[in-house]
């Protein structure tokens, strides 16, 4: 009897591809995403972003430019940079994942260290790694560096050292920089990190509102939408079909529907943020609402667009299921993208938590303008209008080959 | 109890009442899915307060000439006029009002509920809206329930408010796909009255049903889509008659399937079965001497007889003879 029953699980598993997929290819999937999110973070596959400002521009430095980019764990920003204040800009506006300035000799002469890392309080682990990096590849590929920094220090324990000594030492060093040396350097002076903040509060609680809003932008909407398919099977949209209003109403009485609410459950994930975590959301209130209702109405066009693909309610959960949870790994809706590695990064600007979660840290973190959050815009708003067009084009075709 | 239709923007015609168009006028209508045909040339008239009945065999394209009427899909050729306008034209498929054989209504509201947003989708402003749903409630005597919720209606009543919501906007077609599926015998009589009332209020009634007792009952006229074509057409009395002349048909009810030789000889006989060979049927002449004959033979066979009876001839035995198939139900 047991089995009769297994065999109808079984066969009702199999004969279901949704329900199979949820099951045996969506976990995998999932289970990759973050494979190569967490992997990155401790191996080689995290590619920090560098943007890099030398001012003393000697050998040394070129040298240690050069190795930053044939680090496997760094890439160079592509841009070149004339001051501190853009270098800094270009970190806080997620252009560049962490930035890097040479300020004096890596010799290191007395006062304030050579190396300058720069770090988005909302990326706070990125200086840090830098910074080891930075000691490591001095250490490795500068090694008569290292020595020339720690030679004053002997020098004065030593009681100072004898001509011959100092030829010695800095024939060594030559020699040193010649073959290359493995030793690593303690000297924790080469390298100072600066972390620097926006203007909207906590920086980790920004975020996490941001991406969780899209999260559940998209999930709710999908839910909503799907009500299409209940008025298409029960005959409601036939019976309207023949009336004045014609599909189309549904359509976008629907989209206006899914916005507004999306709008009062983003309010609700960023009243709390403000409340209690002192996400400074009315100083940016404009740049918010702007951003909030434009994610809306994209995950509201995408939903109405899956749910006139889909033929059945089944279909549409466990398709909307499967596309919110990907676009949320990948979109850096359940972790930071700049801790997936590159590859994974590009396929997240096509989800829209990627742009929501880009436009939202630029409105409340960085505090830009209206104008500066136009490019995070424009992809939500033709996601919007692109699935809006989909769902009218497909019902009307629905009606039409029911 | 009859109901007067409300002069609704369906009801207002250009044309004196006396030379009101037909409700529905179909001619050469031929609609194909790719190269098959569903229908043929076919022609079509319902005149406005009468009740049509279409009936057919599964798959005979009831759906597919309802669709057409509802510009649904694009026939192939011919013309499909409703209350004297091309259906091409928006404002005549307005004239429509379509009850699906689904409860095609929102389960969470109420009736009332379901009414206004119905009337309001029909292009009626709030106003006309509340004015038109007292019609429809009248119509179909909503009244005791128009405040429940859709979902906790029984199917009777469900089945009500579903022809309500197709009321509101004043039709003068009235498609009615299966209307009175899965309710019990009571609903379904007093759903019979609903739809003949709706009748005799001067609307035009379609009704697309595999119930042929209800379409005997309701219908003026009813006509048979089969090959492409609705014929025969004609009221039911007449087409019998023309079928059928005044014999009588002959049911013979057994306990048992006959063996084969018997089976042979009763095919021989004239016999036709049905119920998988548990109900045996022929017609013959009406008079006394020819049924006492018959049944004397059949008698004489090694049949295990539970039943036999005389009857009119019904739509379900014309609908045997036409399509050769057993009844739809």
């Amino acid at each position: 009897m047991t089995g009769a029953i297994l065999k109808v699980m079984v066969l009702g598993l199999l004969r279901d591809r949704g329900a199979f997929a949820m099951a045996f290819i969506l976990p995998p999937l999932i289970f990759v995403i973050f494979a190569a999110i967490f992997s990155g973070t401790s191996g080689d596959e995290m590619r920090l972003k560098v943007a890099v400002l030398d001012d003393i521009g000697t050998v040394e430095t070129k040298m240690l430019i050069a190795a930053i980019d044939a680090e496997p764990a760094l890439r160079l920003h592509e841009r070149e940079f004339d001051d501190e204040q853009s270098l800094r800009d270009a970190v806080l506006a997620s252009t560049a994942d962490v930035g890097l300035i040479i300020r004096g000799q890596l010799y290191g002469e007395e006062g304030e260290a050579p190396v300058l890392v720069i770090a988005d309080a909302g990326r706070a682990m990125t200086g840090p790694i830098l910074a080891g990096h930075v000691q490591r590849l001095v250490a490795r590929e500068l090694p008569g560096v290292s020595m020339r920094r720690v030679a004053p220090t002997i020098d004065a324990m030593a009681g100072g050292l004898s001509p011959q000594q100092q030829a010695q030492l800095d024939s060594a060093i030559d020699a040193m920089g010649n073959e290359g040396s493995a030793d690593e350097s303690g000297d924790g002076a080469l390298v100072s990190v600066e972390t620097i903040a926006g203007r909207g509060g906590g920086v980790t609680v920004s975020y996490y509102a941001g991406a969780v809003a899209v999260m559940f932008l998209l999930f709710s909407a999908m839910q909503g939408a799907a009500t299409l398919i209940e008025e298409r099977t029960s005959g409601i949209i036939d019976r309207i079909a023949v009336g004045r209003a014609g599909t189309d109403v549904i359509v976008l009485a629907k989209f206006l529907f899914l916005t507004i609410q999306g709008i009062f459950q983003v309010s609700l994930i960023f009243l709390v943020a403000w409340l209690a975590y002192g996400v400074d959301v009315p100083s940016h209130f404009l740049a918010w609402l702007a951003t909030t209702v434009l994610a809306a109405t994209a995950a509201a066009g995408l939903a109405l667009a899956m749910a006139s693909a889909c033929v059945s309610r089944q279909q549409a959960n466990t398709i909307s299921s499967f596309l919110v949870l990907v676009a949320s790994a990948v979109g850096g809706s359940m972790v930071p993208r700049f801790m997936m590695p590159p590859w994974l990064q590009e396929i997240g600007w096509y989800t829209p938590n990627a742009w929501a979660i880009e436009a939202y840290q630029g409105a409340l973190w960085r505090g830009v303008s209206l104008q500066a959050l136009l490019p995070t815009f424009w992809p939500l708003a033709l996601t919007a209008l692109a699935g809006l067009a989909a769902a009218l084009i497909l019902s009307r075709l629905r009606l039409r080959l029911a | 109890m009859f109901v007067t239709r409300q002069p609704t923007e369906g009801t207002q015609t250009d044309h004196p009442l006396e030379a009101a168009p037909p409700a529905l006028e179909i001619s050469g209508l031929s609609v194909r899915y790719g190269t098959r045909r569903v229908t043929d040339a076919l022609d079509l008239t319902i005149a406005t307060s009468e009740i049509f009945g279409l009936l057919g065999p599964n798959g005979s394209g009831k759906t597919t000439l309802v669709r057409a009427i509802c510009r649904r899909l694009k026939p192939a050729a011919g013309r499909i006029r409703i209350a004297g306008e091309q259906n091409t034209k928006r404002r005549a498929l307005r004239r429509v009002g379509l009850v699906p054989q689904e409860i095609a209504l929102y389960p969470h509201l109420t009736a009332r509920e379901n009414l206004v947003t119905f009337g309001r989708l029909s292009g009626l402003s709030h106003q006309q809206a509340m004015s038109a749903l007292d019609f429809a409630v009248e119509a179909t005597r909503l009244t005791k329930h128009l405040d429940d919720a859709v979902h906790t209606l029984s199917g009777g009543w469900k089945r009500r408010a579903n022809i309500a919501a197709a009321l509101l906007h004043g039709p003068s077609l009235l498609i009615l796909d299966e209307p009175t599926v899965g309710v019990d015998i009571d609903a379904r009589n007093a759903l019979h009255t609903v739809i003949r009332n709706l009748g005799r209020s001067g609307l035009a009634v379609l009704l697309t049903t595999h119930d042929l007792d209800q379409a005997q009952a309701l219908c003026g006229r009813v006509g048979f889509l089969r090959d492409g074509k609705v014929s025969p057409v004609g009221r039911p009395v007449d087409l019998l008659k023309d079928a059928f002349g005044t014999r009588c048909e002959l049911l013979v009810d057994l306990y048992e399937p006959a063996r084969t030789a018997t089976r042979d000889m009763l095919k021989r006989l004239g016999f036709a079965s049905r119920q998988l060979g548990l109900e045996w049927s022929r017609m013959i002449d009406a008079s006394p001497e020819a049924q006492a004959g018959l049944t004397d033979a059949l008698h004489r066979t090694d049949l295990r007889i539970k039943e036999i009876r005389f009857r009119e001839p019904d739509l379900d035995s014309l609908f045997t003879r036409l399509t050769g198939e057993d009844t739809p139900s």
